[in-house]
């Protein structure tokens, strides 16, 4: 008869829990030549202590100038045209420098997406950290110094004393992301602004540092603005969350709420732009959001969102919707909000969608075979020089061994330094190869690009994961498409525009961005110019490293679109690199999972994404931001930061941070000694693993869904 | 139950030369009774209550009505505030009844809270009530019963007992020596998950203790 169920106290608060930051009807305008710019338009929110308040939507759409605008970061031309700004009850426009300046030391901290740009280089951390509480509370050095210990130990960073005499370079991204946090959190803010804050980091460091911040708000109460284009990371660390559209609130409301029932036409499509881990891969279709943000100075007039909208009508773009409350608390900027089904939604016509093809099996186009690539590293000691030392190898990549069908996808995952960029680099010949055998139709490719035959050079493309930097930025759209067809003589030289503009059209970009230069596109569109580029010459294979990662979802989802719909009609085979779990988990027909050099697991997408699984990935998925406030997630996280690859741990690499070691015969002593042995489970899934295949089928599935009430 | 757990904590500060015109909007908008003010790094400084905004009539008695305004328009927290050596403050690990004593012997109705000097929160009648009410279990539902038992050791012991057994989980308790009668203590308890009936077969079969009020609307 006794109950084992616990009071439900998660409702009560004590003490006062008013508003720490309240807009109310802000618009910032920023002054340019010839009249000025609305950036952000009637924005209306407030945060509460010990809140955190999400604000998502494209890049372009006003989020970090809202942030800015609360600390009065705006420029020499931004200023708050209209509204109220109140902090703590206290207006925050028109604020004086000195008051800014108190106030932005004592009780509003701000952590932005790189760290090593919010720490000075020069200075010992300690120094930074301490600088914090002397200068703003006149603290003694000792006391300052004992302080900062006591938070770097709060925000879990290991070996805290020996970090303060470090230099930022000698810690990692993560870490450094930490002490940025706990730099933030030394004076008690009441106000904490994240722009961004895990955007840079790995997945794996990223959910600790969420989870770092959810403790935290807890904690020290402290109201937080969390700014980020990641709907995963809203529904992990968000009470609330406002969805921001071309400088508009256009829904706001309790996290739940919304990804249960998002209202607005602009927040559901941003959440079919997402790839979802837990539906399988013919469900998970992703719908990217056609056209794009329109720029502040030629906005509609009716409903901003009106040119993209599947729903608009006449009176959407003549009318402009306020934000109007519904009956589930939500707000919503819609006309039509109640009669809206998204469930009843049907893409329209001039969305790109891939054709789903059928998974193929055929023979192998790509075959690698202890493959190893290692980086001689010279130290500067005399020795080194004088040769007395016997050289010492970065082993970036370690016996990697695979093959890739005709047709098919390889995905490659893993944490960053661990390898994958080297794997395929040396595939396609930008590094030698140290050891092994890597065969492509037949040839051998272990040699480098320039003694390769160019008609090989012609089968193996590559698409990069930053198109600014792989562009010559002064050549034409036109020519930089057509390099490669005059170069591999593929077209006749007469034919090349021709051609290229069939490219275009197929990369869904007009004749008009012949002549286009780069810098006159968008991140999306040079995306898709490095992807035509890879095409262009027919290519057999396709390494893609990264091609999505740094754009943003909706842009992200009509790329993906794009590379599977060419290659399903150009039945180009594709090796594919990302940080992203669920991307390549839509991508991909085959997943390999790489640890420090060293491929951890290897098989069908769907077999990787399923138990039996490679504890490393088992750890890796649980890390994964799902955008789905019901759905219930392992919580795993691995110890430390990748171990050096100079000098990686004998045995299973991954044994040190190995989170299930203790099932491993011998309580994981074997796991420290031995080299693991591959166990096939089947069709081709194969586990680098001690811990017996038995042990692995029996761990839950890590990502579960609650029942839908 | 410490100050720090029931405290408000990043309280509103004021800066000491802002003007008094502006600190009486802040505490009329935020609805505040105690606005501290505070130096650079939230360094206490002083304290400015409601009835520090009630100007003396001395003060202004000798001046004409343009002379008021600019008085009143010249004058800054600083110069009402009550000053930090005459503000009676508390520690954040201190008890929640040592404040209600601090503020019941100063019949004050609120205190800021002070680490270091740094003001880290602050504590008012409003608060404490609040804390009454949890402690009391107010926000959960379940059966409110007052048990009457003799001021001796092992009485609560006899009680607990009976919860033990039944599995009940108890939301909210208090307990204080009974009004007027002296040698007799009377003990509140929220039961949770329980109905009246239940609660009253189970307890009224323990010796010597009572139950002398049991509801469920509180």
């Amino acid at each position: 008869m006794a109950t084992t169920t616990a009071l439900d106290t998660s409702s009560i608060t004590y003490g006062h829990t008013g508003p720490v930051l309240k807009l109310e009807n802000v618009a910032i305008a920023y002054k340019v030549r010839g009249g000025e710019i609305e950036a952000v338009q009637n924005v209306s929110f407030e945060i509460n202590r010990g809140e955190s308040h999400g604000l998502v939507g494209e890049s372009g759409c006003g989020k970090s100038t809202v942030a800015w605008a609360v600390v009065n970061f705006l420029g020499a031309n931004g200023y708050v045209k209209r509204g109220n700004i109140k902090f703590l009850g206290r207006e925050l426009t028109g604020r004086s420098g000195e008051d800014l300046r108190r106030l932005r030391g004592d009780q509003i901290a701000m952590v932005y997406q790189d760290p090593m740009q919010a720490l000075n280089p020069s200075l010992r951390l300690g120094d930074q950290l301490k600088e914090v509480l002397t200068v703003h509370r006149g603290m003694a050095d000792a006391e300052a110094a004992k302080r900062s210990i006591e938070m770097l130990e709060r925000v879990y960073m290991p070996d805290a004393a020996d970090v303060m005499r470090r230099y930022p370079h000698q810690i990692s991204g993560g870490q450094q992301q930490r002490v940025v946090i706990a730099m933030a959190l030394l004076n008690n803010p009441a106000l904490l602004i994240m722009d961004e804050p895990t955007t840079a980091l790995d997945v794996t460091v990223e959910a600790a540092v969420l989870d770092l911040i959810a403790d935290l708000r807890r904690e020290f109460d402290t109201a937080i603005m969390y700014i980020t284009h990641n709907l995963g990371v809203v529904a992990r660390v968000c009470s609330k969350v406002g969805v921001m559209y071309a400088g508009e609130m256009v829904e706001r409301g309790i996290v739940e709420q919304i990804f249960k029932r998002p209202q607005h036409p602009y927040t559901q499509g941003l959440m079919r732009c997402v790839p979802k881990l837990g539906a399988d891969k013919a469900s998970s279709m992703l719908y990217p959001i056609r056209g794009r943000v329109p720029p502040p100075n030629s906005r509609p007039i009716g409903c901003v969102f009106s040119p993209r909208c599947d729903y608009a009508q006449e009176r959407c773009r003549m009318e402009r919707p306020a934000l109007r409350t519904m009956p589930n608390s939500v707000q919503v900027r819609c006309h039509f909000a109640e009669d809206i089904d998204p469930s009843q939604w049907q893409p329209s016509e001039d969305v790109e969608l891939p054709t789903l093809r059928e998974v193929v099996v055929s023979e192998p186009i790509l075959e690698v075979q202890h493959l190893k690539k290692y980086y001689e590293v010279s130290g500067s000691a005399l020795k080194d020089i004088l040769g007395l030392r016997p050289k010492r190898d970065v082993k970036a990549v370690e016996d990697a061994t695979f093959t890739v069908q005709k047709g098919r996808t390889l995905g490659v995952v893993g944490e960053s330094g661990c390898g994958k960029s080297t794997l395929i680099k040396t595939i396609i010949g930008l590094e030698d190869c140290t050891a092994g055998k890597a065969e492509f139709m037949g040839f051998d490719i272990t040699c480098n690009i320039s003694s390769r035959d160019i008609k090989l050079i012609k089968e193996l493309q590559m698409v990069f994961q930053n198109p600014d930097s792989t562009m010559n930025p002064s050549y034409t759209v036109g020519q930089q498409i057509g390099r490669p067809m005059v170069r591999f003589k593929t077209v006749p030289k007469k034919q090349v525009r021709e051609e290229v503009i069939k490219i275009l059209q197929a990369m869904r970009l007009g004749e008009t961005y012949y002549d286009r230069l780069p810098r006159q596109l968008s991140g999306g569109e040079k995306q898709r110019v490095g992807i035509a580029r890879a095409l262009a010459s027919h290519p057999n294979l396709v390494l893609c490293d990264e091609p999505v990662s740094a754009l943003d979802v909706s842009v992200q989802a009509a790329i993906l679109n794009l590379l599977l719909d060419a290659q399903s009609k150009l039945g180009t085979t594709m090796v594919f690199i990302a940080h992203d779990l669920s991307v390549v988990r839509f991508f991909s027909d085959d997943v390999a999972v790489m640890y420090l050099g060293q491929i951890m697991e290897i098989g069908p997408a769907e077999a990787i994404y399923a138990p039996p699984y490679h504890p490393y990935t088992e750890a890796l998925l649980s890390a994964v931001p799902i955008p789905d406030p019901t759905a219930a997630q392992k919580h795993i996280r691995l110890e430390g930061s990748v171990p050096s690859a100079l000098d990686p741990p004998s045995g299973c690499r991954f044994h040190t941070r190995c989170p299930q070691r203790h099932f491993a015969p011998e309580g994981g002593a074997v796991c420290a000694t031995q080299i693991p042995p591959w166990q096939e489970t089947s069709n081709g899934h194969k586990i680098f693993c001690h811990i017996p295949l038995e042990t692995l089928r029996t761990f839950d599935p890590v990502i579960s869904h609650k029942e839908k009430d | 139950m410490l100050v720090k757990d029931i405290m408000t904590r990043h309280p509103i500060l004021v800066a000491p030369e802002i003007p008094v015109t502006e600190v009486q909007s802040i505490m009329v908008e935020n609805q505040v009774r105690h606005l501290p003010v505070a130096g650079d790094g939230k360094r206490l400084l002083g304290l400015i209550t409601r009835q520090r905004l009630a100007l003396s009539a001395d003060e202004l008695g000798s001046l004409n009505v343009w002379e008021i305004t600019r008085h009143i328009s010249q004058l800054t927290a600083k110069q009402i505030m009550l000053k930090k050596s005459q503000v009676i403050t508390i520690d954040p690990d201190r008890t929640v009844e040592r404040a209600a004593a601090l503020i019941t012997d100063h019949k004050i109705s609120g205190l800021p809270v002070i680490e270091n000097d740094i003001i880290v929160g602050i504590l008012t009648e409003t608060d404490l009530l609040r804390a009454f009410q949890i402690m009391l279990g107010l926000p959960m539902a379940g059966v409110r019963v007052t048990v009457r038992m003799p001021n001796r050791k092992g009485e609560f012991n006899k009680l607990s007992t009976v919860l033990a057994q039944k599995g009940w989980g108890v939301a909210g308790m208090g307990s204080f020596p009974t009004p007027r009668h002296s040698g007799q203590y009377d003990l509140v308890l929220k039961i949770s998950d329980v109905s009246v009936e239940e609660v009253k077969e189970a307890l009224s079969d323990i010796p010597d203790q009572t139950i002398v009020d049991i509801r469920t609307v509180v």
